[in-house]
């Protein structure tokens, strides 16, 4: 039985404080953000004397008045208000402060603004035609693409067409900034990234980072969307509270939210790729097109990864992989659970199955021939990494077994051959997820641990709480070394004045580079306790300094032995415990010890006490970095993740014939999470990615007009899944194992990779088509998502041909 | 009269006047009374994280009703809680002890980032409420989904939120109406709901009479006011920030428009009558419609909003309405010449336009249950199978000449989603009716079928889908009928 969540009995209760739920301060005052409704024009009027006229509005703002308007998370090229132009519908322009949050909403429609429209770029084929794109393309290649697949015996090419998807974290994009004695600013923000966040505004307040403090307590879900997008909002507040000396609340509306923010990058994906009988892939020529939206955001870094994960889980011989971010305007795209992941493995498994699909093969046995080996040195992918402790081929097998598949297979055929009104259809996708930062900077985190003279702990770190459990998994981390119950300790606010230059909460890696750091600064602490512990044991109890300190009869007890330096999180633990010992002394369930001398024990909490009174440091801040990072952007070679994530899925559909739903009849996962350090919340976490996942690739539409305003912005209209959409049988199992010895305990990453094998269901619906006798000879082109439309398309084309010819 | 709404909030009495009573339940309690459990996240009733639960004790039909239900605070105006009794999510933990919809959530790690679990807690315990009313102790999974049905998650792929309500042993639990209903507070609300409301200010006013005759009066002299029902429609609209309420007049404390009538197969559901209700009633009568119930919307929305709400809406993609149309339902009006009945195929004008004079009231829906040899089918299309809103739906009601069900008697047919209002479909009716039932005849008829709508394209389907659909749809019913087999 896994602990629960270290929040869940305050969220439960309603009693856990998300930043709208801070009581307004007496002088708080509100803010709203008006914003475009075209694609691409000039202003060419903006008025707000009927804002100012409204009742409550107090003051508007436009990016003019920012010390600094542009901000950016990798190139500075986004204002944060647009001054002049507008880019993108949603883009904000000005700012209206109220007494309340109404009275701001209310004014917004009272801005008088006139527009010159420009030609807008609202695709990525208009993209292409305009050469539209944000920085030059990029490339992976290994062997020799042209020749293999000259000589391959089988060739196809494809396309496949991605759209995005909204994060629809619960709790929208909120701030709080609280104005300061001497210029300062303190922010209260759901951010991902306290840091980012305290830069951005002192940036663009022209304040150093010593005047700004960002709070980030938790968020109501975050999935990529507040990485970098929530930076800008806090600055917005923050401006008015700068300028008008009063607390400022942002806090948008979900329709807001969803047309202002970015989503995950639609991607456009061609390829060509040779084959032999079995499905052997010999060459593979791949051409990534993605949609950034107005501005450059997090694209570019995306876009990487995409590049990184279009090998999918097979090895490739001969391979190219060609990445171009193309700039157009839509709100500007940015990170999702999975980042560019899902869409270059999207591409590797519809490759997968479209080769299975033409040599009449199941598509598991393709992925069987393909899949990275050590045998035959099928085990290097494009980029130069070697993928070390692979253990795909263990987790197809057991999860093979585990869905019975052969015999649905078989199943699915007859069930196929009588069913008038359903189609049935099951496939199993893998996942390879690569984890760390390809930005090698990004790998470095840093922990504070105190320890309170009564032995209880607070641990800050740069990790951010959005559900994941990041706390939980650190203090756990924190209190297992020192034998304490977890709930000795708590895990404070990040704070950007406590842990500084952090690295966003992204990329799965939050525990494993915060729990590492956290567990770093502990081990520091138990070490000197450890000596003090030693030395002390030896000293009769009426002399130790709790006894005597006051009056200052005995000598100090004085350490020698330098402090711990170590980047190891691992060195010197032993593997099953996973604890570190120092002067042989145990720590366990409270007390500490000597093994040689079990009785002559000290409670841990007296041992603080005595270290306190002995003048014995009990904080400790450590720093912690991943190491062996070495990829290189411009050759695309190299190591560029610490290890990988993993797993497999098998699922079965059900397409409706009449309407075109899409049913998820059963799901099974086999997941390697490693040594995982809360079982449950780790299954948690592959429960909701996939789920996530299946919304993307099913039933999440977003939807716009020609000005590339989003129209599908609240749940009555964009539909994540549903309590009833989850599939009618889901089962997940976690492959345990001691392997991953390079990560923090032999835990491995899990918020992302498990996203990607909602692929399953996707591949599953173009597999019920192919049982249909009109994609008998050619692959389905359906796109991500099969909405029930897009899916009554591919199962009735002619129907629909009716009406639109 | 009143000057004041009057309602209970976990346990306590509460009196608003006009500044509060036109807030929305959830603003009130985050922003009035501090209670920040609650949360507001898509202000349109789609997601359910603003669930509270509320126990309205004056209606006197079904047992179902008799209890505190779950229902979404953030679009519900506090007016309309006039005589209720409300629970919200921090009350729910006693003592030290939490509620064992909580400690469930907790043990199964149900709650992941928090935003949405205040919601689901309450559905949960909504769901429990109505299991201990009826002494109930099991519950299956496909009850445990539906009761969260209407609430959203985005972390925890929902399969330890089922886990928990599954977990939760029913045996041995307090319900929330003994913690929080006292007899005390049974008398209060009593003697308020024996008494009408009247709340004026500048900005905002509201009427709320004991009898129709008296509303009649009040909306003569104020032809600005708006009767509201639930205002499950109304309060997504104010939040959106694209009206502002000013003049609202409910019949909330008329106890005669609370029941559903059945006289010789002839069943007339008052205008206050919730839509849970009507499901209640169906599951024995009409099953088809009780179905067609469990896609509509979500508990929190039916467990509020009014049937005759749905219909007086008049959306062109309104559920019941189609429904209603094939059951040829007329819509019960009162006004200055006394009760007038109108054909709810007369009912419809044009978008969002219905049949009632100003200043009428429309007290009641009228239909007939369907014959012995007939067949009721009702189709529905959305994005999403649950909670969302059609894309199209299609009803189509036949009485069938004798048990051999071979040949017409009468059909009607309703369609929504593909015009500006929800839509007979007479001349398809007339046709089929003309000639005898083949597959030749089905053939023919879906060019008639065609030829009646202009569905539009929008971001819930294109036209084509729309058709596309609609045409399945006719022609499963006459294949499931065995015309052509």
């Amino acid at each position: 039985m896994s602990l629960p969540h270290d929040s869940a009995h305050t969220h439960v209760t309603g009693q856990s404080e998300f930043v709208d739920d801070r009581p307004a301060m007496k002088n708080e005052l509100f803010m709203d953000v008006f914003y475009s409704s075209r694609a691409h024009a000039l202003i060419k009027k903006l008025d707000f004397s009927e804002v100012l006229k409204m009742p409550g509005v107090v003051a508007v703002f436009t990016g003019k008045d920012f010390h600094h308007n542009l901000w950016g998370t990798i190139f500075k090229d986004q204002p944060i208000l647009a001054v002049d132009k507008v880019q993108y519908a949603g883009e904000g322009i000005a700012l209206i402060v109220a007494t309340s949050m109404e009275a701001a909403q209310r004014a917004k429609y009272k801005v008088i603004i006139e527009y010159t429209d420009l030609e807008a770029v609202l695709s990525i084929d208009e993209a292409k035609a305009k050469k539209s794109f944000i920085m030059d393309s990029r490339k992976i290649e290994r062997g020799e693409v042209n020749s293999s697949m000259k000589l391959a015996p089988h060739k196809l090419s494809g396309k496949i067409i991605i759209q995005g998807h909204d994060h629809f974290y619960l709790e929208s994009q909120v701030s709080i900034a609280y104005p300061l004695e001497d210029g300062q600013m303190e922010l209260h923000s759901s951010s991902q990234h306290s840091t980012e966040t305290q830069h951005v505004v002192a940036h663009a307040l022209g304040l150093s980072a010593k005047d700004v403090v960002c709070i980030v307590k938790r968020m109501g879900g975050g999935f990529g969307g507040k990485e970098s997008q929530s930076a800008p909002f806090a600055a917005m507040a923050a401006l008015a509270a700068q300028k008008l000396n009063v607390p400022i609340r942002i806090c948008l509306t979900k329709d807001d939210d969803m047309i202002m923010t970015g989503k995950r990058n639609p991607f456009e994906n061609e390829y060509d790729v040779g084959f032999d009988e079995q499905g052997r892939i010999l060459s593979l020529d791949v051409r990534l097109f993605s949609d950034a939206g107005a501005y450059a955001d997090l694209s570019t870094s995306i876009m990487e990864r995409a590049m990184l994960h279009s090998d999918g889980s097979y090895f490739i011989p001969n391979i190219r992989v060609v990445g171009q971010v193309c700039k157009t305007n839509h709100h500007s795209h940015t990170a999702f659970r999975g980042f560019g992941g899902p869409k270059g493995q999207a591409t590797a498994e519809k490759i997968i199955e479209e080769v299975a699909h033409y040599l009449k093969l199941d598509p598991l046995e393709v992925r069987k021939i393909n899949l990275y080996s050590d045998e035959g040195g099928r085990n290097l992918t494009h980029y130069g990494q070697l993928v070390k402790n692979n253990c795909l081929a263990k987790v197809i097998h057991q999860l093979e077994k585990k869905s019975n598949y052969v015999k649905r297979r078989e199943d699915i055929s007859a069930f196929n051959k009588t069913s008038t009104d359903f189609v049935r259809g099951m496939s199993l996708t893998t996942v390879k997820f690569g984890i760390s930062f390809t930005t090698r900077f990004l790998n470095q985190g840093n922990a504070l641990v105190i320890v309170h003279n009564d032995g209880s702990l607070q641990i800050s770190t740069g990790a951010t709480e959005m559900g994941q459990g990041v706390n939980a998994r650190i203090s756990t981390l924190v209190t297992r070394e020192l034998g304490l119950p977890r709930d000795a300790a708590r895990v404070m606010p990040t704070r950007t004045d406590k842990n500084a230059n952090t690295s966003p909460t992204a990329a799965s890696s939050g525990t494993d580079i915060n729990g590492a750091a956290a567990l770093l600064a502990t081990r520091k602490i138990k070490k000197r306790l450890s000596e003090l512990a030693y030395k002390l044991l030896d000293i009769p109890k009426e002399k130790w300094a709790s006894k005597t300190a006051g009056l200052g009869t005995q000598p100090e007890v004085k350490l020698e032995t330098p402090n711990l330096d170590e980047n190891d999180p691992n060195a010197g633990a032993e593997w099953q415990s996973g604890k570190a010992t120092y002067f042989e002394m145990q720590f366990e369930d409270g007390w500490v010890f000597h093994p040689e001398h079990p009785t002559k024990k000290i409670e841990f909490k007296y041992l603080v006490l005595e270290a306190y009174l002995n003048r014995v440091s009990l904080s400790d801040y450590a720093f912690y970095k991943i190491p062996g990072i070495e990829f290189n952007k411009l050759t695309g070679q190299g190591d560029a993740f610490l290890y990988f994530t993993q797993g497999a899925a098998c699922s079965e559909v059900s397409l409706n014939k009449l309407t075109g739903e899409v049913k998820v009849l059963r799901t099974d996962i086999v997941m390697d999470l490693g040594r995982p350090i809360n079982h449950d919340l780790d299954v948690g976490q592959v429960s909701g990615a996939f789920i996530q996942g299946l919304g993307w690739v099913t039933t999440e539409n977003l939807f716009y007009n020609d000005q590339g305003l989003l129209l599908s912005h609240a749940p009555s209209t964009y539909k994540i899944p549903n309590v009833q959409d989850t599939p009618r049988e889901f089962n997940i199992e976690l492959l345990e194992n001691d392997e991953n010895t390079s990560n923090v305990q032999g835990t491995k990453a899990v918020g992302e990779p498990p996203l990607l094998l909602a692929l399953s269901a996707w591949t599953a619906v173009n597999n019920a088509l192919t049982y249909l006798p009109r994609y008998h000879k050619t692959y389905p082109t359906i796109r991500i998502p099969a909405t029930s439309e897009n899916v009554m398309r591919a199962l009735n084309p002619d129907a629909f041909s009716v009406w639109e010819s | 009269m009143r000057q004041k709404i009057i309602f209970y909030l976990n346990g306590k009495r509460k009196e608003a006047g006009a500044e509060q009573a036109s807030m929305m339940l959830a603003d009130y309690l985050r922003y009035d009374q501090s209670l920040t459990g609650t949360k507001i996240v898509c202000a349109e009733g789609d997601c359910g994280a603003c669930s509270v639960l509320r126990y309205f004790p004056h209606v006197p039909t079904s047992v179902d009703a008799q209890n505190y239900l779950a229902v979404n605070s953030c679009i519900t105006v506090l007016a309309q809680l006039d005589g209720s009794s409300l629970v919200t999510v921090d009350a729910l933990k006693k003592n030290e002890e939490l509620h064992p919809a909580q400690s469930a959530m907790v043990k199964c790690h149900g709650s992941q980032c928090g935003f949405c679990t205040p919601g689901f807690v309450m559905a949960i315990t909504g769901m429990m409420e109505e299991k201990i009313s009826k002494s109930q102790t099991t519950l299956t999974s496909q009850e445990a989904k539906n009761c969260m049905t209407g609430n959203l998650c985005r972390c925890t792929g929902y399969q330890p939120i089922i886990d928990a309500a599954l977990s939760i042993d029913l045996k041995n639990v307090e319900s929330i109406k003994s913690r929080f209903y006292s007899d005390h507070q049974a008398q209060e609300l009593r003697a308020a709901f024996a008494e009408s409301v009247h709340i004026e200010s500048e900005h905002f006013s509201f009427f709320a009479p004991k009898t129709l005759k008296e509303a009649l009066l009040y909306l003569k002299a104020n032809p600005d006011a708006k009767i509201m029902g639930a205002a499950t429609d109304l309060g997504v609209i104010h939040n959106k920030r694209k009206i502002t309420l000013t003049k609202l007049v409910s019949l909330h404390l008329m106890s005669e428009l609370y029941s559903i009538d059945e006289k010789a197969g002839m069943v007339q559901v008052g205008a206050r009558v919730t839509l849970t209700e009507l499901r209640h009633f169906m599951k024995d009568k009409i099953s088809e419609f009780a179905h067609y119930l469990d896609i509509f919307a979500s508990p929190q929305i039916k467990n509020i909003g009014t049937v005759i709400g749905n219909i007086a809406n008049a959306s062109p993609i309104g559920d019941t309405p189609s429904a209603f149309l094939a059951l040829n339902a007329t819509v019960c009006v009162y006004g200055d010449t006394g009760e007038r009945e109108v054909a709810l195929s007369e009912f419809f004008l044009a978008y969002r336009t219905i049949n009632i004079k100003p200043g009428e009231i429309i007290t009641a829906i009228k239909f007939k249950l369907p014959e012995v040899n007939s067949t009721l089918k009702l189709y529905k299309n959305s994005n999403r199978k649950d909670l969302d809103i059609s894309a199209v739906n299609l009803a189509i009601n036949v009485a069938w000449t004798d048990q051999t069900q071979k040949e017409l008697k009468e059909i009607t047919i309703a369609a929504g989603g593909v015009a500006a209002t929800p839509l007979r479909l007479k001349k398809t009716e007339t046709f089929l009716k003309s000639r005898p039932l083949s597959q030749a005849t089905i053939d023919l008829a879906v060019k008639e079928f065609h030829s009646e709508f202009k569905p539009l394209s929008d971001v819930r389907a294109t036209s084509a889908y729309r058709r596309v659909l609609i045409e399945n749809y006719f022609r499963k019913f006459f294949t499931d009928a065995g015309v052509g087999q």
